[in-house]
């Protein structure tokens, strides 16, 4: 069993670094990851991407093509990779910056505000993604909350207090 | 044994700090500035030296520098930074140096894409210096775990043979995060079949191992000596000399004290689902070879008789995994197709030899079982660039 998490945005979003924190929670918990980082392009329009491979067993291609989750923190990148999402998936885009939604897709397609419950919440939209972090948490099975956000804190020392708070309130969204 | 989820440039690191190496000079570039910056704290910790020099060139001719001192070293680039490489990479194989070189390759040609993967450099890190008359020594790891010990090898294999290793990595291994298990000890190095040899850190004459059963003598410089540090043809003797006879020794030397020891090498390759001869061979290397792995995998499980041949020692090339005849198929990430002509060369003169390339990215599982089933149907590979002679 394999469990496939897209992440995808513009440059400085956090794309990276929410692959990593997931990661890193999935090394803990004893699973096999990958976690390919694709950037380079976001200054001309393009994306940035995270493709996390979650497995009990060696993981094979590192490839993300049959999303179970599809974080869209961007327009661009909703449309680039819409598709890969399998018909049990969920897409988490925000609608602050998804003004756009593709109705035909199989899939679950679940709007979480994110960058607007930051700036809300905390005054500060560089909290979106411990939100969305929160959102997984509860989401993901294959996920232990505390060790998620033991992981969060581990990675980002900065802002902790915050940080969980942001946390606790993506768990509670949905 | 720790366990981290780390990017295949901190598992290099901690790969090159196992094997002994104490000296790292290098020239940031994407995406091999993490593994500079690695060196760059981890190298001190281990009383070790790290130099940032003034560009690639310099860099190496520092490596070289450093070796001869006694270091183990060590530098890391991407594929604009590799062609600067060519003149202190001459001198360290003509001067018989053992340096270890990383190459993690992006798109190019030129700068291209600095954060997408590339294999244009196959070639490349056959010839990278001019003047012919050498063989190169290039390691191809598919993970960030089997870059680690890959980069372990490369220090033995430099040593042994006493040239430079060129470890051929992409954007995905050495920028990509993995699940990374670091040994603690050589017992542990072992059991995760990691190379171990009496490897000593501390510089001195005696840091190069004489080892026996091969004709290379550990590096002594110097008149008398048999070996000297000059861009010149040597004698024997040690002494440089513009002379054709001197010159055949020297060149005999350089190729055949690597092709004549391959049994060091060239047990590093993985097979899989190769022992019924197959109908459809997929050759691949680096990333890729992992989607390969995983498509085989699937299209065995519906009846397609296909294996996979992926290639860990790419130079000198393996030409006895392409001796029977049957349909080959590469997958390579470029449009131009280099892997493929050197299977081409080296199978059966009537094989089929087929190439699907692509740019940036990886193909899908989804293209490579189309593609199997294409060629096993005797149909050609209609999609832009997946057959040479449409080019």
């Amino acid at each position: 069993m394999r469990t496939e998490i897209l992440a995808s945005g513009f440059g400085g979003q956090g794309v990276v670094r929410l692959g990593q924190i997931l990661g890193e929670a999935a090394v803990k918990q004893g699973y096999r990851v990958t976690m390919l980082k694709s950037h380079g392009t976001e200054m001309r329009g393009g994306y940035v991407r995270s493709q996390l491979v979650i497995s009990k067993e060696p993981i094979g291609s590192p490839m993300v093509e049959n999303a179970d989750f599809f974080v869209a923190l961007s327009l661009a990148a909703y449309k680039a990779f819409k598709h890969l999402v399998t018909k049990n998936g969920i897409i988490l885009y925000d609608p602050a910056f998804v003004v756009e939604l593709d109705n035909t897709l199989p899939c679950t397609q679940t709007a979480i505000p994110a960058k607007d419950l930051a700036v809300e919440k905390f005054g500060r939209a560089v909290f979106a993604n411990t939100i969305m972090l929160g959102v997984l948490a509860k989401l993901v099975e294959e996920f232990d909350p505390k060790i998620l956000l033991e992981s969060i804190l581990h990675i980002i020392p900065k802002y902790q207090e915050q940080n969980e708070k942001a946390f606790e309130l993506g768990c509670a969204l949905l | 044994m720790k366990r981290y989820l780390e990017t295949g440039n901190f598992a290099i690191t901690e790969g090159a700090i196992l094997a002994g190496c104490r000296f790292f000079a290098g020239y940031p570039i994407t995406p091999a500035t993490e593994l500079a910056e690695a060196m760059s704290s981890r190298l001190p910790q281990e009383g070790g030296i790290f130099i940032q020099g003034e560009d690639e060139c310099a860099a190496l001719h520092l490596c070289v520098g450093a070796a001869l001192g006694g270091y183990k070293a060590m530098t890391a680039t991407s594929g604009p930074g590799y062609i600067l490489y060519a003149d202190p990479y001459g001198w360290a194989i003509g001067s018989e140096i053992p340096v270890v070189i990383l190459n993690s390759g992006r798109v190019g040609p030129v700068s291209g894409i600095t954060g997408a993967p590339g294999q244009g450099e196959f070639y490349l890190t056959r010839y990278p210096t001019q003047g012919g008359n050498f063989e190169t020594i290039v390691l191809a790891p598919n993970s960030a775990q089997e870059a680690m010990a890959m980069t372990v090898e490369a220090f033995y294999l430099s040593e042994r043979f006493r040239t430079p290793v060129t470890v051929l990595a992409d954007q995905l291994i050495t920028d990509g995060f993995e699940d990374i298990s670091v040994p603690e000890s050589d017992g542990e190095m072992e059991e995760m079949g990691f190379r171990t040899w009496p490897r000593k850190i501390n510089r001195g004459p005696e840091f190069y191992p004489a080892m026996d059963e091969i004709d290379v003598p550990p590096v002594v410089l110097g008149h008398n000596t048999g070996a000297l540090c000059s861009d010149w043809t040597p004698t024997e003797e040690g002494y440089d000399i513009e002379q054709v006879q001197a010159h055949h020794k020297h060149a005999y030397r350089l190729i055949y004290k690597v092709r004549n020891h391959r049994s060091l090498f060239n047990h590093l390759y993985e097979k899989n689902f190769m022992d019924d001869d197959p109908d459809l061979v997929v050759v691949s290397y680096g990333t890729p070879s992992r989607v390969v792995n995983t498509a085989v995998k699937k299209a065995r499980q519906s009846g397609l008789k296909v294996g996979a041949v992926r290639l860990i020692n790419l130079w000198p090339f393996p030409d006895e995994h392409f001796r029977r005849k049957t349909k080959y198929l590469s997958v390579e990430l470029n449009w131009d197709g280099q892997l493929v002509r050197e299977v081409q060369r080296a199978a059966p003169k009537d094989s089929e030899v087929h190439f699907i390339g692509s740019c940036g990215d990886l193909p899908t599982v989804t293209d490579l079982i189309e593609a199997f089933e294409r060629l096993l149907q005797g149909q050609s590979l209609a999609r832009r660039g997946w057959e040479l002679e449409e080019w």
